[in-house]
């Protein structure tokens, strides 16, 4: 609690080292190697943006979209979905003892857009073009999926950035604007929502235009949809998952109403995941019965399907569903990590593994060391980030001054 | 976990069904990746006869034929181990003569092979399967080489040597009054007449009546004959086999009193009566067609008739609505007198340099409807001699002018701009055309006069002795007034280096024709000589 | 709320007006059909023409001022491997031999007439020109490479090795030639006409023509003609154009028919999707209000209930009270009346005996 009360300046000075050290002030294995993440990360950024897209990763003009887009953006995104679904569940379904869970939420899907965009800033040849909104402020192709992905998460950061203010808001103890931010909560809520809904299912839709590429198990004029109704299940997840993951690390920063609501909170959301991934295994099943592609499944890509859809998505929805009904935290746990890898395979699936399917092997993409390299330093900053914001800020507690003014 | 036994339930039967759909599924692959990869064998008989009374149960058998026949040459069993015999001939169904019910059928294949096979696994000795899907088998071991086995001229006139001229050894007709089968003498006619691919009440298929026909022949016959004669499947239905079948050269006529030489009449006695015929009558040399193909069956169809009786004027059902004028000059079909010519000039190479370009669409000119519809001289009966008058009477021989009367070199020098002129050899071409018809009749008729020759080149325009140049119609590319026609540029490469190609003329590179203008720029290349 | 309600539906539909009616290309999901500006221009390339020269490449490396190649173009080993499209040559020859004789597929971007690089730019830097050429301006791309993603043919390419300033490239159908009147490079050079140039509707003319003409030589397919909703560029072929590479799966959907449903739900889902969510709060708000009336309601008459339990057990107490209390003076009463007795007896006693 002292700590909460630091000015922001004390904490800013005291960032750097407090990052790379732990509480002994030794280095530990794992901030040694937050180290090496940081170091190679921008070595290789400098690398990216001296010489080249090229110099750096393995696109081709076959497969222009790699690692940066498949990982980064679409696993991002749909990973950050449990801030939507989180202050949806809360303030617009009056399931008000989530309420605590919001704020982390929210700052994971913050801080997950952030990474999104930051991505994309590697990613596209001409940054400077993107920083400068060429798409919004230049000329508008509005005939585009990615005009419309591109301007909802544009929203959506902003959005989120003001439902993210109350909390520095706080930790700086401006009242005025605090409350101005707070009265916001239900309008930024809804537009997020529609937000979310537009960009997480649009993202799927990308790849509408490339029925000849991508393998028709995966493709599906329901892409959308799957993107949608999986991207709910990835968010709800995840808030189980980074929940338990602060839990481990952050314990003491938790305030007395964040424990008490975790354990209902898991067991409310394992029963919504359950339900989400039924009706998304329901909807992929659709997806293949619409298109009858059954034949499609006795084939190697039909097999991995096969393993994507029940190992990925039946699986876990059985595992949620026997969890919430015996109490068991700890499959609940278990499934939520199931579920991410499942979705986060579902998009390299669809943004790489059957794309191009058509192709002879050799003339695949395979990630080159250096894309996965800051894939993972882009996943290490958002941590440290994280790590920084709620060791500081009142995210898994109540601000003493403001504790009261909540609805 | 506060129930442990739940969890393990569950994910045991999550499990279990996903092993279950992994595994049919993986069945379900190797049977579509198993298709085509077995061993091709041309005696592979498919035992799937009781598809005539529904669907089968299991996957159908594949027979090896040929290795059941050895197996028993080497125990010395005959055939009557499996074939029943009919008037004193083997019949080639398994163990019976004909499918009464389903049970029955299927009761003669098991009882017979698994007894058979489990006897001589008894007698220790190696033989066939017995277990339901070593020969119901989903995926199949073989791959069916088996092509129908033709029966030329050639192989006909050594059956008639052998048997005497004794054609009613094979050839019968049937009598449906006496029901009777009888020979009628000099009206022989292919099997198709009566034998069709089907079965039909007592006339056997094609493929039992063959089968009976030359299997049991050869058999009685094996032992007279110092030939080898063919019994076994791959003997005649193996394409390989077909190289050992002697070839006759040539082969002697048939004797069956068709004419020599005959006048095509349209069937209508009115039309067809000296003076009356509108169109002039075709004489046609039967004799020399009977050599130009192998079987009689490539103009006739299966029965022997004149074309007439089918192909009539106005057509009939008979001939399948084909009528007289059609059956004889139809282009896209090699039964008729144009289309079997076509193909002639479009298949042989030394032709096809001009003919390709002759468009499906175009019209036969009126100067080579005479070529066939010779005019009739006056005061000639229509009989078979005139028909050989009229034809010895066309010319034997191509013609085109004299050698000083062609140039000999053109210079193309108008259009070079990256390459140097062209010496164009135009002499050495016409000759070398020319030289290639060589003594083909077909040729020879058709390019009688003199300019004709010319127009493989000089096309579209009439025959002349100074025909127009290229230049004269082709000009600038892409004339959207007419952009059919290619430029001057176009025409040339596309008519001398299609032409090259087609003839297989190795000259097709860039300086085969024109030298490069400057060598240092890239070096010469020459697509020819790869 | 500090905003409007209205206020706040009005900027959600304007976001999603801008995204779905924005553009005017978007029209593939109606009845209309586009075949192309009139007398857009196009090529017509005859495969059975092709003697793999290479003519093309060399006149486009050299009119479109591309890097020039390390192998001469006169090279013919060049063409034993199959290549692709990149960001150094806009056109490439391909060889591939059927049935014993090689045969030569060029390869460009084929100018669709509605392209699906042009339908998935965000920032619209593909252009259809009315005659035809499918352009690309290099001034706004942001590089995301999407129409390389889109793009059936797999045409678009990118500069990845240019670390400031890389581009998309692919054939321009040499519209600055156009321009000028002049023909397209490719065009120009070739030597046996395999590629003419003329207005698409003409040359669909001459493919047709060709066919019907020499039915034996070619297949019975113009591959542009429907492909992809119609290219600009047209081929014909003696044999199956998927044994020479080209792909005959596409379908004959013009490329923004498959986005256009997904565009049209995004004006629904910004009208409908708020009025949902703020029916769910309402829904939500009222249920936690009945919940808090009820309980209200409750405590009231639990209240009531107590109240007049306790008046009763008041009143009895009362009664009870009063009546003891009326016993009480009762008894005092009689007591009194006892005490009143006792002492006029005693009194008279004592009278008495004060009077003895």
């Amino acid at each position: 609690m002292s700590e909460q009360k630091n000015s922001p300046a004390q904490g800013m000075a005291g960032v750097a080292s407090r990052f790379m050290k732990d509480d002994n002030d030794k280095f530990s294995p794992l901030a040694t190697l937050t180290v090496i993440i940081l170091v190679v990360g921008t070595i290789l950024t400098i690398l990216r943006f001296t010489q080249g897209l090229g110099a750096v990763t393995n696109l081709s003009d076959t497969h222009p979209w790699g690692m940066w887009i498949g990982f980064d953006l679409m696993c991002g995104v749909a990973l950050a979905a449990g801030g939507y679904t989180t202050s949806a569940a809360c303030y617009l379904f009056g399931m008000k003892k989530y309420h605590s869970a919001v704020r982390p939420a929210i700052l994971t899907a913050f801080l997950g857009y952030a990474v999104v965009v930051v991505s994309l800033l590697y990613d596209v040849g001409r940054p400077d073009r993107l920083i400068l909104a060429y798409p919004f402020i230049v000329q508008q192709g509005t005939t585009s999926l990615l005009f419309e992905v591109g301007l909802c998460v544009l929203l959506y950061l902003t959005v989120l950035f003001l439902e993210f203010t109350p909390i520095p808001l706080e930790w700086l103890g401006l009242r005025k604007a605090r409350n101005i931010a707070v009265k916001l909560t239900l309008v930024l809520t809804i537009f997020g929502v529609v937000l979310s809904t537009l960009h997480q299912s649009s993202l799927g839709a990308l790849f509408l235009i490339a029925p000849s590429k991508l393998h028709p198990l995966w493709y599906s004029p329901y892409l959308a949809v799957f993107f949608f109704v999986s991207s709910i299940a990835a968010g709800l997840s995840m808030v189980i998952f980074e929940g338990t993951l602060s839990h481990k690390a952050l314990h003491h920063r938790m305030g007395k109403e964040y424990l008490e609501e975790h354990p209902p909170l898991v067991l409310g959301y394992a029963k919504a995941a359950a339900l989400v991934l039924f009706g998304y295994f329901m909807v992929k099943v659709v997806g293949i019965t619409a298109d009858n592609n059954w034949h499609l499944l006795p084939t190697p890509y039909g097999i991995w399907f096969l393993v994507e859809l029940l190992g990925f998505v039946a699986l876990p929805c059985l595992l949620f569903a026997v969890g919430s009904r015996n109490n068991d935290v700890g499959l609940i746990k278990f499934s939520a990590v199931w579920t991410i890898i499942g979705i986060v395979l579902n998009r390299l699936n669809i943004s790489m593994i059957a794309f191009n399917y058509h192709l002879p092997l050799e003339e695949r993409y395979v990630p080159s060391w250096m894309e996965i390299a800051l894939s993972i330093f882009m996943v290490t900053c958002l941590i440290l980030v994280f790590r920084f914001i709620v060791t500081r800020m009142p995210v898994f507690d109540e601000h003493p001054d403001f504790r009261e003014t909540h609805e | 976990m506060k129930k442990p036994g739940h969890l393990f339930r569950w994910t045991t039967i999550t499990l279990f069904c996903l092993g279950v759909f992994l595994s049919t599924d993986l069945q379900g692959k190797n049977q579509s990746t198993g298709q085509g990869q077995g061993e091709q064998r041309a005696d592979i008989i498919i035992i799937d006869g009781m598809t005539s009374w529904g669907e089968l149960e299991k996957p159908s058998v594949e027979f090896p034929h040929d290795a059941h026949t050895e197996a028993l040459a080497i125990e010395k069993i005959s055939c009557d181990k499996c074939h029943l015999k009919k008037n004193e001939s083997f019949f080639p169904k398994f163990k019976r003569l004909e499918d009464k019910d389903r049970v029955e059928v299927m009761n003669i294949y098991h009882d017979n092979c698994i007894g058979c096979h489990g006897e001589m696994r008894l007698q220790g000795k190696k033989t066939g399967p017995i277990e339901c899907d070593d020969c119901h088998r989903e995926q199949k071991l073989y791959v069916s080489s088996r092509q129908p086995v033709g029966f030329d001229n050639s192989l006909h006139y050594r059956h008639v040597e052998v048997h005497e001229k004794k054609c009613e050894q094979c050839h019968h007709e049937y009598d449906e009054k006496t029901k009777k089968l009888f020979h009628a003498k000099e009206k022989e006619g292919t099997c198709r007449y009566c034998h069709k691919e089907e079965t039909q009440e007592n006339r056997l298929s094609m493929r039992i009546s063959s089968h009976i026909a030359c299997i049991n022949c050869h058999l009685k016959n094996q032992e007279k004959n110092p030939l080898n004669l063919p019994v076994k499947c791959s003997q005649c239905h193996a394409p390989s086999a077909w190289q050992k079948i002697k070839k006759l050269d040539p082969v002697p006529r048939l004797e069956r009193k068709q004419p020599d030489m005959v006048m095509i009449k349209t069937g209508d006695e009115e039309l067809d009566a000296v003076g009356k015929n509108r169109m002039n009558l075709v004489p046609f040399n039967h004799k020399a067609h009977e050599g130009y193909n192998n079987t009689c069956r490539v103009c006739h169809h299966q029965e022997m008739k004149k074309c007439n009786e089918c192909h009539t004027l106005g057509g009939s059902d008979a001939g399948k609505g084909v009528n007289l004028e059609l059956a004889m000059h139809k282009k896209d079909t090699d039964h008729s007198c144009v289309g079997c010519h076509a193909q002639q000039y479009k298949k042989n190479k030394d032709c096809a340099g001009c003919h390709q370009f002759t468009p499906a669409t175009a019209r036969m000119s009126n100067r080579s409807c005479e070529v066939c519809h010779i005019p009739l001289p006056e005061g000639v009966e229509l009989n078979d001699k005139t028909a050989q008058l009229l034809l010895d009477g066309r010319p034997q021989k191509p013609d085109t002018y004299r050698q000083e009367e062609i140039p000999e070199k053109i210079v193309i020098d108008k259009l070079s701009k990256k390459y140097e002129a062209v010496d164009f050899p135009h002499r050495k071409i016409v000759n070398s055309i020319v030289e290639k018809m060589g003594d083909n009749k077909l040729a020879a008729h058709f390019h009688a006069e003199k300019a004709t020759v010319c127009s493989g080149c000089h096309h579209n325009g009439p025959l002349t002795k100074q025909p127009s140049g290229c230049a004269s119609c082709h000009t600038k590319a892409f004339n959207d007034k007419d952009m059919h026609k290619p430029g001057i540029v176009g025409a040339y490469h596309i008519q001398c280096m299609e032409c090259h190609a087609t003839m297989k003329i190795d000259k097709v590179g860039c300086v085969d024709c024109h030298k490069e203008k400057s060598p240092q720029l890239s070096s010469p290349r020459n697509k020819g000589k790869e | 709320m500090s905003i409007s309600r209205r206020k706040f539906l009005g900027w959600m539909g304007a976001a999603g007006l801008a995204t779905s009616f924005g553009g005017d290309r978007a029209q593939a999901a109606s009845t209309k059909e586009f075949t192309g500006h009139p007398g857009s221009f196009g090529v017509l390339h005859d495969i059975t023409r092709c003697v793999g020269c290479r003519s093309c490449e060399e006149a486009c490396n050299t009119v479109n001022s591309l890097p020039r190649s390390a192998k001469p173009y006169t090279d013919e080993s060049v063409l034993n491997k199959k290549r692709r499209l990149n960001s150094k040559e806009y056109t490439v020859v391909n060889k591939s031999v059927q049935k014993g004789s090689p045969l030569f597929l060029k390869i460009q971007c084929n100018h669709c007439l509605e392209p699906a690089c042009a339908s998935v730019c965000f920032v619209d830097a593909f252009e259809k020109l009315p005659n035809g050429a499918v352009v690309y301006d290099a001034s706004v791309c942001v590089g995301c490479r999407y129409c390389m993603m889109a793009c059936p043919f797999e045409v678009p390419t990118y500069e990845y090795d240019d670390p400031y300033t890389p581009e998309v490239v692919k054939c321009t159908l040499c519209a600055p030639r156009l321009e000028k009147g002049q023909l397209p490079g490719c065009v120009e050079s070739c030597p046996t006409e395999s590629l003419i140039f003329g207005k698409r509707d003409d040359l669909l003319k001459v493919a047709r023509a060709r066919i019907e003409k020499y039915p034996e030589r070619y297949v019975d397919h113009i591959y542009g003609e429907h492909e992809m909703g119609g290219t600009n560029w047209l081929y014909l072929s003696g044999v199956p154009f998927k044994d020479i590479g080209m792909r005959e799966d596409l379908g004959n959907m013009p490329a923004p028919a498959l986005t256009s449903g997904a565009l049209h739900v995004v004006p629904m889902v910004v009208s409908l999707w708020p009025v949902f969510l703020a029916g769910m709060y309402g829904m939500a708000k009222r249920r936690n209000k009945i919940a808090a009336e009820e309980k209200e309601k409750a405590v009231a008459i639990a209240v009531e209930q107590a109240e007049s339990k306790a008046a009763e057990t008041l009143s009895q107490a009362m009664e009870k009270a009063k009546k003891e209390k009326e016993n009480i003076l009762r008894r005092m009463e009689r007591t009194r009346k006892k005490a009143a007795e006792k002492g006029l007896a005693k009194s008279s006693e004592t009278k008495s005996e004060e009077g003895a």
